[in-house]
């Protein structure tokens, strides 16, 4: 068996196969989808507590009073203010004075004036903030009331004509050229999969680096390259950490699939999605979890990503972005004897991984801006900028660019490093300068 | 090119920057020997060590490995133990053993007979599945010694092989040394400081100092010619007219008092005087108890020539 490949399945072997690789990996995905399911259910849990709201109608707009009944009025038209499980109504002609506001059991109470035709616009008093899911549901409730009135008062259409004759405008944003659509939500999409190309980069970067400080320290090395060239070591160790990195991609881009998919089928089966219909108000009455995504104007935009095209390309753009960083992380340990002496020599390499990482944020805003475009051709920052460009659509030859651009550059500093690598590894007793590294560039091979 | 020569080096120099390694050293390490290369820090032995184990390359001369130039083809007949080693400390015992094995070309059955052989004889049965983390230093020496000879190596670098060991397993190791030697016929190049076990282990030697070699050879003829015709005589009589007797002839380097008219001296002869000859003088001069030829550890062989070499420098 070849040699190199005895090496690389070792640096494979001994991580992939350690409890915290197969913990993380298995449990990433699930963490993420916890966490994301914690915030929804937050959200939704806070609604779930009943609020009252009294409707202060002081003409009689949209109420009338019950016979006999004094105080008490009932709405005109009492599908427009449906029963709904977090928010009750009830209907007044005069307001509570603020003492026996708060005394009562109301959690808002919304003013109509006369105006309120007209205006469209009425009073709402609280105590503690309404969540946001009374105040737009009162809003809607409210809304519909009144159209209704305007619409009986004004048109010869009976109402429901009128409803099924209403426009709702939905604005889907496209590029020109590119003809992408929703871009700003598919930005959001690319950079989580930049936040993830930083964090692999990075991790298994430092997996290389100390990996190579380790057989240094320990002389390993000595008796490895008397039987396979330094650079080979190298090489080998670059790849076989990479490949644990991919692995670990491939395992959390399955078992995230596997999730959603299984969250859909219980959504549909434990009837939780009519629930989630019902709350958002969707037009479309569908109990198929993929139609429900589609039809949700944020989640939507899951179904438009071309998952295929944006994987592939990570799977390159870290393989490549790795490859670069790893090299330079390898040299840098083969430089020094022990982790601590690496620091100074980390933070010039890592400036432009922090880099791409911070500007990613004005990048999501305006993928098409010149930093964008710089950032996505030049090879230190290009891994983590082009997760974003991609996400959105970017133009082939843009792509083709940046990918040759950033191999050349993986050839040259595997080559580079390899050198400083080379040298490197059998030198002990003293913590080279730059200026030093640099000579040992031009040492010829022996 | 000697073909009961394992290894021989032809004017090798080797520079790093500016600094000399190795200024046009020579050697020739015969076919099964146990050759010891013995040197002051620095002295450029590890460079040495490295050329030969095919890490680095000479900038000059050339060296030939069984009368062919080297290779990295000659990767797997070669075993390495370097200095100040270590393990892996993500792998267990065996597994780690079982890489280095492979490494140099051996397959997994014929590694696994061999482990399981010299795990028996070393004594460290069981330890297959240990953490390397768990094992004590001369555990892990252990494993490495494994580890450098599991392949069979036809030639074998051992840099410092014993230290780090207690005095029982020193003596283990040697033994084990010794027995590559004899059984196998492997070469051994010895790095090492402590010239007691090159005493009782090298059959040749060379020291180098300065990136130089100062000197090379068979170990007793080493010691012969160090001894310069020395001879420790023991008598009984009176000193000091024994010292006036001698006269010219020879020359009295050492004496002390063994007590109750007894003396101990070393004496040096000139080559014209046949050690015969003396003795017949000698003892119808005092009484003589002993006549042996002065004996000389390899310690005072190699301050000898150091001191000598640097003699010359300053002069």
């Amino acid at each position: 068996m070849n040699r190199w490949l005895i090496v690389l399945g070792r640096e494979y072997k001994t991580r992939v196969r350690k409890r915290a690789f197969i913990i993380s990996t298995l449990l990433g995905p699930l963490l993420m989808v916890g966490v994301i399911a914690a915030i929804v259910f937050i959200g939704l849990s806070s609604t779930e507590m009943n609020s009252k709201v009294l409707i202060v109608d002081h003409n009689k707009i949209l109420t009338y009073s019950m016979p006999g009944e004094g105080d008490i009025l009932l709405p005109s038209c009492p599908e427009c203010f449906p029963e709904r499980r977090f928010l009750e109504y009830r209907f007044s002609s005069n307001a509570l004075d603020t003492e026996s506001f708060l005394e009562s059991e109301f959690t808002a109470m919304v003013e109509l004036d006369d105006g309120i035709m007209q205006s469209a616009k009425a009073l709402l008093k609280y105590e503690s903030a309404a969540p946001m899911k009374v105040q737009s549901a009162v809003k809607r409730d409210l809304g519909e009331a009144i159209e209704r009135l305007r619409v009986k008062s004004e048109s010869t259409l009976d109402y429901d004509t009128y409803k099924k004759l209403k426009v709702r405008i939905g604005l889907v944003t496209q590029n020109i050229v590119t003809e992408d659509r929703n871009v700003e939500n598919k930005s959001a999409i690319g950079f989580v999969f930049s936040v993830f190309m930083f964090m692999f980069i990075m991790i298994y970067g430092m997996h290389v680096m100390r990996g190579v400080i380790e057989e240094k320290s320990n002389r390993i090395v000595e008796v490895v390259i008397s039987v396979v060239k330094p650079e080979h070591l190298m090489g080998a160790k670059i790849v076989g950490i990479g490949l644990v990195g991919l692995t670990q991609i491939a395992v959390w881009s399955l078992l995230s699939w596997l999730l959603f998919l299984g969250f859909g089928v219980y959504a549909e089966t434990s009837g939780m999605l009519i629930d989630l219909m019902g709350e958002q108000g969707s037009q479309v009455a569908s109990t198929d979890f993929m139609t429900f995504i589609q039809s949700n104007e944020k989640l939507g935009v899951l179904l438009q990503v071309n998952w295929g095209m944006m994987l592939g390309w990570c799977a390159f753009f870290y393989l490549a972005g790795f490859a670069l960083y790893a090299s330079l992380f390898a040299a840098i340990g083969a430089a020094v004897e022990q982790e601590s002496d690496a620091q100074y020599l980390l933070m010039p390499a890592m400036i432009p991984l922090m880099f791409s990482y911070v500007v990613n944020v004005f990048i999501i805003e305006s993928p098409d801006s010149m930093l964008a475009t710089f950032c996505s051709f030049f090879p230190f920052t290009s891994p983590i900028t082009m997760m974003v460009k991609l996400s959105v659509g970017v133009p082939w030859w843009h792509v083709a660019i940046s990918a040759i651009v950033l191999i050349l550059t993986v050839l040259l500093m595997v080559k580079l490093a390899g050198k400083i690598y080379r040298t490197g590894i059998l030198m002990y007793g003293k913590k080279p300068s730059l200026r030093e590294m640099a000579r040992w560039l031009m040492y010829k091979n022996s | 090119m000697n073909d009961s020569h394992s290894l021989e080096l032809f004017d090798v120099s080797k520079r790093y920057g500016t600094h000399i390694a190795l200024d046009g050293v020579s050697l020739e390490v015969p076919q099964g020997s146990i050759f010891g290369l013995l040197g002051p820090n620095g002295a450029g032995k590890t460079t040495l060590i490295r050329m030969v184990a095919g890490i680095t390359g000479p900038d000059q001369g050339s060296i030939s490995y069984f009368g062919q130039p080297m290779s990295s083809e000659h990767v797997s007949s070669l075993g390495y133990l370097p200095e100040e080693r270590g393990l892996y400390k993500n792998m267990r015992v065996g597994e780690q053993a079982m890489y280095f094995a492979r490494l140099r070309g051996m397959g997994k059955k014929e590694a696994e007979r061999e482990l399981v052989d010299w795990f028996d004889r070393l004594e460290v049965n069981g330890w297959w599945d240990k953490e390397v983390a768990d094992l004590s230093k001369g555990m892990a020496q252990k494993i490495q010694f494994i580890v450098a000879v599991l392949h069979k190596p036809k030639f074998l670098i051992l840099d410092e092989p014993l230290s780090g060991f207690d005095p029982i397993n020193a003596s283990r190791i040697r033994a084990e040394i010794n027995r590559l030697r004899d059984e196998f016929g492997t070469t051994i190049l010895l790095s090492t400081h402590d010239m007691s076990s090159v005493d009782e282990l090298c059959d040749h030697v060379a020291l180098i100092n300065n990136g130089k070699k100062i000197l090379e050879g068979p170990v007793s003829s080493l010691r012969e010619k160090a001894r310069a015709g020395r001879i420790e005589l023991k008598f009984r009589g009176n000193l000091i007219g024994f010292t006036a007797a001698l006269g010219a002839g020879a020359v009295l380097h050492e004496a002390s008092s063994l007590g109750d008219n007894m003396h101990d001296v070393v004496l040096g002869l000139p080559p014209s005087i046949p050690i015969e000859k003396f003795l017949k003088w000698a003892t119808s001069e005092v009484d003589v108890l002993s006549c042996t030829p002065k004996s000389v550890s390899m310690d005072e062989v190699f301050l000898h020539a150091v001191q000598a070499v640097s003699n010359t420098v300053s002069s």
